[in-house]
């Protein structure tokens, strides 16, 4: 096993783990950030996704040896204060019942929001199609969708979200 | 925990206790019925079941004896605390509580929560704020009469202006005699129940702070996943762990034995009652890392005795369920002389319904964490049945309850499947043998194919009516497996109650009733799948009323209301809860405002149709009105849910919405899609590939409307989902005249030739 090189949440680590490792299982188990949620092993369920250099990627089936070098963002570090705009949409519409799928859900909509600052609902379908809420938060999660989304450009912004608030996701 | 003063009055069901408790204040603690108190039972134990306490800074701790798993328990309790106690809401914080003998019964289910807490926590609430309002008159020399509370921590002396806090009280009102019968508030008072807050735990799940069961962390803790039987029942005959063992970071490869395990909630087992409640039993693998122990158990070769299971299929299954409605079962249930007034009939309908095994699929895979080590055993558990896991360990690894610390975690979703302790004991046995800390990781495939499912059944439904087109006798026959003889071995229980959920509705409001059932041997386990039997009887009866409203050319609601109304107070219950009777105004009233809120009998375009249906359960009325689009080629489309809930006193109107919302997607997901089916004795569903979910595209609009009540709260967690599935077939016939009797709805059948 070789040293792979990431960058997780603007921190770099070095870990010794087999190449075949999926990415979820060296956030949780090797680096301890257990935000990133084991669903299904097989990205059908979207409860483990990150962002890659900003993409929404799902961690279950990104073997680590592919995104050596890239920078990673994870639900801990999508913001310096937990108060992305997302985060404050998901909180404001009280979205999570059991929270469990939220992390994934959230990442999703940060990354959407960043290339696309204002969704039809058939944009968030196709993006959080690949989602899955057992406990069934769906309307509330298109309506705080809209809801960040309006708020950002009722700030006046006109450029897209960040995908990370703050400094490159330090904190 | 501190030790508490003596009780001053034990003689009542539910008492306080106070002491002085140094610096950290009032410290109260209360008991709580381990259920909702029946009128005229029997005197019961009761044992202390939650805790609160007021320190010298005011801050109100409650200690939740009840699991988190998204319904909003730790928000709920805490609200009905913070009202009684004129708490300011800000300062209200909750600590969830471990598995304690002195917290009573803790079990999260049968959407008991609230009922079983609402009176012992609103009268802990009232005493501890009368002791507050005591405390700061003796502090001013003043009468009692003289001092209020304002409802946000402080006590009040009106003349004077003068306020005291109740962190400034808290240690001298901890030395007051708790009061006796203290009054509680007139609910037109309420400040914080029936208002929307936030959950207390949402901060922490959107910043993936929340700890989950799979999230434990413990020092020296391994990694471990297990090879379990592919069939039920089926044993390990030999395994070669040469292999796995070579695979890097893999520790050990050890046997899990399919040990016995005690009944789930404390019940008697007769012994060789045939139960089916072991361990899975199986091949653990147990390494430094999830992935190294998956690839560990990919290169395992384990030899299997498969056992009889092996010979099981749904095939046969439904064939046998369908034999076993030729002949008669044991009768559950009898009114008047159905035989002979379904002989004398003027008219006889009849229609078979038809629902398959479930799995519950919660999104946090089960898992569980143990430490066992001298003597003592740690277990860190997603569950819902803290006392079930205790009594279950403690026989299985024979140690006393005193060895025994269980932490209840957050739990990603239960709907039922963690009221089994099965995966408890297995971590438990794994650590003793491995002589570590160990995380077993339940990979997607482990979950769906070692659950305890929903039962499989069959309905019979037959009724008869009269020359006017009145039903007159009414026959329901279930043919299914047992779900409570999985634990206790058995046919059909004798403590069945479970078993007839949701038959009810018809029962006591005809003549003539009868209801039955045959029971279907399997090796299948089968679990608590929330909303449990009422989901199958439920859809069963909700759509054979629809059917006699057309052949007797009948609104569907018109029939529901005069089923419900124009007959007798139910006789012998006819509920689904026991004996308590059905309270038809309430259960008028939910019918009545969801069909003014679904526009009930306006005119839809070809193609689309309404349909509706109504439950007691769980002590909640709540009706469905389900409108659909069902496209040429067959496409079911479900637009819009209405839903009307009754549910006496709300605590939180945004937590009943959100369970009432859940509740039509876990319904909707039933209906639409999934079925686990057996093959060689094994579940053949692996994912959410082949046992798919509804997803955000196929979302209707749900709209949540609340009756306005102040009866006793009921549950909310689980009356969202049975009447989902009968609203949405009834819809399909509106729309096209066909009628769907089979869950999941086989929709190819609605394709226009």
């Amino acid at each position: 096993m070789d040293a792979i090189s990431l960058t997780v949440n603007g921190q770099k680590h070095s870990v010794e783990v087999s190449p075949d490792t999926p990415l979820l299982w060296v956030l949780r188990d090797t680096l301890g950030l257990t935000g990133t949620k084991f669903g299904c092993g097989q990205a059908l369920c979207g409860a483990c996704t990150v962002h890659v250099d900003g993409e929404a990627t799902r961690s279950c089936t990104a073997r680590i040896a592919t995104v050596a070098g890239r920078s990673i963002t994870t639900i801990e570090g999508l913001s310096p204060d937990g108060r992305h705009p997302v985060q404050q949409a998901w909180l404001s519409d009280q979205v999570p019942q059991c929270g469990y799928c939220q992390a994934g859900m959230i990442m999703t909509t940060a990354a959407l929001l960043a290339k696309n600052s204002a969704p039809t609902d058939s944009d968030i379908d196709e993006a959080l199609g690949g989602h899955i809420c057992r406990c069934g938060t769906y309307l509330r999660i298109r309506q705080a969708v809209h809801q960040a989304a309006a708020k950002h450009s009722a700030s006046g912004a006109t450029a897209p979200l960040p995908a990370t608030a703050g400094a490159g996701g330090a904190r | 925990m501190k030790t508490l003063r003596t009780a001053t009055n034990t003689s009542r069901r539910e008492f306080l206790k106070s002491t002085a408790a140094g610096s950290a204040g009032l410290l109260l603690a209360f008991y709580l019925p381990a259920s909702a108190s029946t009128p005229g039972a029997p005197e019961q134990d009761f044992k202390p079941n939650a805790y609160i306490a007021i320190d010298s800074h005011g801050d109100v701790r409650l200690v939740v004896t009840r699991s988190e798993m998204g319904q909003g328990v730790r928000t709920a309790l805490a609200m009905i605390l913070a009202e009684e106690l004129g708490a300011d809401w800000s300062r209200v914080k909750i600590e969830q509580g471990d598995c304690d003998p002195q917290y009573g019964d803790m079990t999260t289910g049968g959407s008991m929560s609230i009922r079983s807490t609402w009176d012992p926590l609103r009268k802990a609430g009232a005493s501890a704020r009368d002791m507050l309002l005591t405390a700061a008159a003796q502090t001013w020399g003043v009468t009692r009469e003289e001092c209020s509370p304002t409802g946000d921590s402080v006590i009040e002396h009106k003349k004077t202006g003068r306020k005291l806090t109740y962190g400034q009280l808290a240690v001298k009102a901890a030395s007051v005699p708790v009061p006796k019968d203290v009054p509680l508030k007139d609910p037109k008072d309420y400040r914080i129940v029936g208002t929307k807050r936030a959950r207390v735990d949402g901060q922490h799940i959107v910043i993936g702070e929340a700890h989950y069961g799979i999230d434990t962390k413990v020092p020296g803790m391994l990694f471990a996943v297990v090879a379990r039987p592919p069939v039920f029942g089926g044993k390990v005959k030999k395994f070669d762990a040469t292999r796995a063992l070579a695979v890097p970071g893999v520790r050990k490869v050890l046997e899990v034995p399919a040990v016995e395990m005690p009944p789930l909630f404390g019940e008697e087992r007769k012994p060789d009652s045939g139960h089916q409640h072991y361990l899975w039993g199986g091949v653990a693998v147990v390494a430094d890392s999830t992935w190294q122990a998956i690839a560990g158990r990919r290169a395992l070769t384990i030899d299997w005795d498969n056992g009889p299971g092996a010979e099981e299929s749904t095939e046969k299954q439904r064939a046998t369920l369908t034999e076993l409605l030729k002949t008669n079962g044991k009768e559950l249930k009898k009114i008047g002389d159905p035989d002979a007034a379904i002989s004398s009939a003027a008219k006889t309908i009849e229609a078979d319904y038809e629902t398959p095994f479930l799995a519950h699929m919660t999104m946090e895979p089960v898992n569980s964490t143990a430490s066992v080590h001298d003597g003592k055993c740690e277990v860190w558990a997603p569950t819902q049945n803290p006392n079930g896991m205790a009594t279950a360990l403690a026989s299985v690894l024979n140690l006393p309850q005193s060895a025994l610390t269980i932490h209840i975690t957050l739990i990603g979703g239960g709907f039922g499947r963690r009221l089994c302790i099965d995966y408890g004991v297995e971590a438990a046995l794994i650590s003793r043998s491995a002589a570590a800390p160990v995380k077993v990781i339940w990979t997607r495939d482990d979950d769906i194919r070692h659950d305890y499912y929903r039962p499989i059944s069959h309905h019979r439904l037959r009724a008869g009516l009269d020359a006017q087109g009145q039903v007159t006798t009414w026959l329901h026959h279930i043919a299914a497996p047992s779900t409570d003889s999985t634990f206790l071995g058995g046919e059909v229980p004798d403590t069945g109650g479970t078993e007839i959920a949701g038959t009810g509705l018809a029962s006591g409001t005809v003549p003539n009733y009868l209801l039955q059932q045959s029971f279907l041997h399997t090796a299948v386990p089968r679990g608590y799948w929330r909303a449990v039997d009422t989901n199958w009887n439920h859809f069963a009866v909700q759509c054979f009323i629809d059917e006699i409203a057309a052949a007797t050319s009948k609104d569907p609601l018109a029939l529901r209301r005069e089923l419900i109304a124009t007959k007798e107070k139910p006789a012998g219950g006819g509920d689904n809860e026991g004996e308590t009777p059905v309270n038809v105004d309430r259960l008028l009233g939910v019918l009545n405002l969801v069909a003014e809120k679904s526009d009930w009998g306006k005119p839809l375009a070809a193609g689309r149709g309404r349909g509706i249906a109504g439950l007691y359960g769980f002590g909640s009325y709540v009706a469905h009105v389900a409108e659909v689009t069902v496209a040429k080629d067959g496409t079911l489309h479900v637009d819009r849910v209405v839903v009307a809930v009754d549910c006496g006193q709300v605590i939180n109107p945004d937590l009943v919405a959100a369970q009432i919302e859940g509740g039509v997607v876990f319904g909707l997901t039933s209906a639409l899609y999934d079925e686990i089916t057996i093959q060689n004795g094994q579940v053949q569903q692996t994912n959410f590939d082949n046992y798919p979910m509804l997803r955000i595209a196929d979302m209707p609009k749900v709209e949540v409307h609340l009756v306005p009540s102040h009866e006793p709260p009921g549950g909310i967690g689980e009356p969202g989902v049975p009447s989902t599935a009968p609203a949405v077939a009834n819809a399909i016939f509106a729309a096209t005249g066909k009628r769907l009797r089979r869950l999941p709805f086989q929709t190819q059948e609605l394709a226009k030739s």
